[in-house]
């Protein structure tokens, strides 16, 4: 009987022996208990960024090697920098410059006839998208309403009182500038019971003048795509 | 006699220093309540044999039972926002002493 008390006392001394050593350990290697939760905050971010910056690291490499092969490929890189260019220019992302077409149109100035809607003569944003509409049918590669340029995603927006093009306010008279065959893109405006004769119509005054060389400027806004992204199941021709 | 129960806590400690045991610094406030439980039963535990009142069953089922309960307890507390641990230690630790002085009476009487 004594025997067998002594015997189960000492192996549960072990086992009281066992968890204060491990507790020693525990508390002797985070010497502050009190700051126990925010050590191991700090742990695991501590762990996440180096795992950040290890993959970061390997991008590096990767980019490197990358950057080496392509710069040992001199002509490839002249390729793709070329084709760089010319998706930057059909993107509208490059100024561009040539012949083509500018389109004034300014609110009418006749004298107000009190029986009609003055809104009648002014220049309106259905009007621009017209005149767009015609132009792009016309072949104008590219098109700028007074200075911005449009692009695949611009709008063309009443505000109030202003127009909204690419999200900045533009007010008469609207310069509408394109790139393209002047004397398409003037006939294409310019046709019997066209867009510009209804508009003249309501005294709306509008000149179309072909030029040799008209400078169109670059988008100036950022091209980010939010929702849409690449469909990689159908591979684009 | 003693020297055995001596020899195993030494033995109990000198295992866990070299096994690779670490426990989540979130769990030592439990393994710290679970300790004092462990150490009132082996100090409950000498007493009772020097009364010769002790039982093996007892004494062992008291031994994990006390633990697990302890530890669970300042979890229920820390859980339900009441510092529940601080119960465990004051009750534990009233009950050390007590064990430690009616064993340093018994080692007087005895020598």
């Amino acid at each position: 009987m004594k025997k067998e008390a002594m015997l189960s006392i000492a192996l549960v001394s072990v086992i009281l022996g066992f968890m204060l050593a491990v507790q020693f350990k525990t508390t002797s290697a985070n010497p502050n208990n009190l700051s126990a939760m925010r050590a191991q905050d700090l742990t695991l971010q501590l762990d996440k960024v180096t795992k950040e910056r290890d993959a970061l690291a390997d991008e590096v490499a990767s980019l490197r090697d990358k950057l080496s092969q392509a710069s040992k490929h001199d002509q490839a890189m002249q390729v793709i920098s070329q084709e760089l260019k010319t998706a930057n220019i059909l993107a509208g992302l490059e100024p561009v410059k040539g012949p083509g077409v500018i389109v004034t149109l300014t609110d009418s100035s006749q004298p107000l006839v009190p029986s009609d809607n003055p809104n009648l003569y002014l220049v309106h944003d259905q009007d621009l998208l017209t005149v767009v509409n015609e132009l792009r049918s016309g072949g104008a590669e590219a098109i700028a309403i007074n200075e911005q340029r449009l692009v695949s995603n611009s709008e063309i927006r009443c505000a109030g009182t202003t127009i909204l093009v690419n999200t900045t306010k533009i007010a008469p008279p609207f310069v509408i500038k394109a790139i393209g065959d002047p004397s398409v893109l003037e006939s294409s405006l310019r046709i019997k019971g066209g867009y510009l004769e209804t508009l003249e119509n309501w005294g709306v005054k509008c000149q179309v003048k072909k030029v040799d060389s008209i400078e169109i400027p670059e988008y100036k806004g950022t091209l980010r795509f939010e929702f849409a992204v690449p469909n990689t199941n159908e591979k684009a021709e | 006699m003693w020297l055995l129960v001596l020899f195993c806590l030494l033995l109990g400690i000198f295992i866990g220093l070299e096994m690779p045991v670490f426990i989540p610094f979130l769990l030592a406030k439990y393994m710290s309540i679970a300790i004092l439980a462990a150490l009132d039963s082996v100090f409950g535990g000498i007493r009772a044999y020097m009364e010769d009142v002790f039982d093996t069953v007892v004494f062992i089922s008291g031994f994990f039972v006390n633990i697990l309960l302890a530890a669970g307890l300042a979890y229920l507390g820390d859980r339900l926002g009441v510092e529940l641990y601080l119960a465990a230690v004051v009750a534990f630790g009233v009950r050390i002493f007590q064990n430690l002085a009616i064993i340093r009476r018994y080692l007087l009487k005895k020598w």
